[in-house]
């Protein structure tokens, strides 16, 4: 009766090849989160254990404090288990450490762990805490009345953001070359080569900067990308990154410490400032400061929001709090989980996406300013023409905060490029186009 | 709500469109999940609401930009039968193939608004189906190339041989032996239905492969 469970998740594994994350778990067999945890810890002694069958491989959330580059910080992560103990010994204290999900598959990166979560938590939007611990009687939804307070209020601060915009790429537009040093790697080399071409493309990147939290193509830039769309591709991301640059430094000022988790592959980390992610990185990370004193009215910014959706609920969250440090792994919530709690705030109720361009905006409240992201969606549910030029997989941001670390990542696999390179290469082509690097 | 046939070329092109981006999509995916590429060339990136891997590589990206793009007409046309990406060892025998099978119901009808939320939906339950594809395959032997081939229904091909979609990039008839893999052990993926689209993604993987 009470190990039932063990065998549904052994059927979501094993057969499904389901990845069984424990939110997904949580919300899937009704149960409390620190419950779900219990039971996949459980299910993978017990196979570890008999030692049959299929491998099966476990992702870990480690969440602890230690110092990076002089100031302490609570950092959390989603790790392999293979890089488990190595990323708990670089800790000074080790708060918590539990399992985040078990799959047959060894994942290469993140994704998929963020995907497993997406559908579940978006269904149950509503109430997708229910089986949380994390809680702020703060948090309700807001009335329609409040919404389009928030909604008019939002109108007003970008078109005043325009113009000093406009200002800033005009001095980014002149010097490309600083904003392609940012994507090192590999990165790097396709922004320099196109760099060239951003000067032209530039009109067209300004006017999508308009938006400076936009994440996805607007239509604009859609028929430009249509007409050049390699050079705008990384003529764009090459602006968008000069343009976070300010973004970021004023958001790393304001958070003391910050949580810094590193992607799960990686052990190692550095503190957010080096990270050159895409737009929403720097207000995710604002947004994710576990230890900042200014939680209270913060939201998390929708992210499981579809380009077509129409609900507009919205909902306010709390910022997650540390409580009392625990050395057990089965305390009660003390961070933020990747896939996240999501806010879906959308300011227009009930405003129908049919057949027509139709601008579809989220409202975030972040660090008591309100920023608006807006983008044009078409009559379908993608809203670009083509995948995605920028490289904004902002998603939910505490899933940002857990694998973000796109820099990083890219330095580790250069380097790790570099070192194959000296084998005798099967794909010369590839391997001469990187090793200009 | 309203009912519109395949005669409708303008719907017929946004399915077009929606599963080639998909395509586009799983492609990368598959050559980041089956490391046909190393891993360093890929960035990430948005679709469907979820992170997923592209590849940053100029060339690479524009192959697979023309191939899709010239199979895009005989989608709209509903000519298209399968796409099937093929990944070869060193000897340009086949190892794996991944093949989308596709097909349209004739009559299409967009009977609610939130279909292409959940055409969406589906797709990115394909996307996650893709990642975790490695679980199930045995790993390939290193040296190993990928290309792409259409099966189309009748003879659509004729057609696409006489008019060039994309200067200077043919489209030939495949090779027997890329076609057909011998000893070949099938593993379905995923399967998907909805109103606009019906779509099978399944392996046929080469039993020894090294």
């Amino acid at each position: 009766m009470d190990y039932l469970y063990l065998d549904n998740i052994d059927e979501f594994v094993n057969d499904q090849n389901k990845i069984v994350t424990y939110k997904w778990l949580s919300l899937t067999l009704g149960v409390h989160v620190n419950t779900a945890k219990q039971m996949l810890y459980h299910y993978l002694q017990q196979k570890r254990n008999e030692g049959s069958g299929t491998p099966l491989h476990a992702t870990y959330l480690v969440s602890g404090k230690c110092v990076e580059n002089g100031s302490k910080c609570h950092k959390v992560s989603v790790v392999r288990e293979d890089k488990l103990n190595a990323v708990k010994a670089k800790m000074d204290v080790t708060i918590s450490v539990h399992v985040y999900s078990v799959q047959r598959a060894e994942l290469k990166d993140s994704s998929p762990l963020y995907n497993t979560d997406y559908d579940a938590v978006k269904e149950n939007i509503k109430n997708c805490n229910k089986y949380s611990t994390i809680r702020c009687a703060a948090a309700v939804p807001m009335s329609s009345a409040e919404v389009q307070r928030a909604q008019e209020m939002a109108l007003v601060p970008p078109a005043g953001k325009e113009i000093s915009k406009t200002g800033l790429n005009e001095n980014t537009s002149a010097t490309p070359k600083p904003s392609a040093k940012q994507p090192a790697g590999i990165m790097g080399m396709f922004a320099s080569k196109n760099a060239s071409k951003s000067q032209e493309s530039s009109k067209e990147v300004k006017t999508e900067q308009k938006d400076d939290s936009s994440l996805v193509e607007t239509s604009k830039s859609k028929t430009a990308s249509k007409a050049n769309p390699m050079s705008n591709l990384f003529g764009k991301s090459a602006q968008k990154k000069a343009d976070e640059k300010p973004n970021k430094s004023v958001k790393e000022e304001t958070a003391a410490s910050s949580t810094a988790p590193a992607i799960m592959e990686q052990s190692q980390t550095s503190p957010k400032s080096k990270i050159d992610i895409k737009d929403e990185q720097s207000k995710v990370s604002s947004a994710l400061k576990v230890e900042s004193k200014d939680t209270r009215n913060k939201t998390k910014r929708p992210e499981v929001v579809d380009s077509d959706d129409e609900k507009m609920e919205s909902q306010q969250k709390k910022r997650r709090r540390i409580k009392k440090p625990q050395p057990d792994s089965s305390d009660d919530e003390v961070v933020p989980d990747s896939p996240p709690v999501p806010n879906v705030q959308t300011p227009s109720p009930k405003k129908q996406v049919k057949r027509e361009p139709v601008s579809h905006q989220e409202v975030s409240i972040t660090n008591n300013t309100l920023t608006e992201k807006g983008y044009v969606s078409e009559s379908y549910s993608e809203s670009e023409e083509e995948p995605e030029p920028n490289s904004q997989a902002k998603d939910s941001s505490s899933l940002k905060q857990s694998f973000g670390k796109r820099e990083e990542e890219k330095k580790e696999k250069r380097e790790k490029k570099t070192s194959t390179a000296n084998k005798p290469t099967k794909q010369p082509s590839i391997m001469g186009f990187f090793q200009k690097k | 709500m309203a009912t519109l046939t395949r005669q409708d070329l303008n719907f017929g092109q946004v399915v077009a469109d929606i599963l080639c981006e998909f395509l586009e999509v799983a492609i990368h995916l598959i050559l980041y999940v089956r490391e046909i590429y190393p891993s360093g060339i890929f960035q990430k990136r948005k679709k469907y609401n979820v992170p997923v891997q592209m590849s940053c590589h100029p060339e690479l990206n524009q192959y697979i930009q023309d191939t899709l793009h010239c199979v895009k007409p005989l989608i709209q046309k509903n000519e298209a039968e399968k796409v099937v990406m093929v990944i070869m060892d060193k000897e340009h025998h086949p190892v794996e193939r991944f093949v989308f099978e596709i097909s349209q119901p004739p009559l299409l009808s967009i009977s609610s608004e939130t279909l292409l939320s959940h055409v969406e939906q589906l797709l990115r339950a394909m996307i996650l189906k893709i990642s975790v594809c490695d679980a199930v395959l045995d790993n390939n032997p290193p040296g190993c190339t990928f290309t792409l081939l259409v099966h189309t229904r009748e003879a659509a091909t004729r057609n696409m041989e006489k008019v060039q979609v994309i200067k200077d990039f043919p489209w030939i008839v495949a090779d027997e032996q890329e076609v057909h893999m011998e000893e070949a052990k099938l593993i379905p993926l995923k399967t998907m239905t909805s109103d606009i689209l019906k779509m099978q993604l399944y392996v046929e993987e080469r039993t020894q492969k090294n």
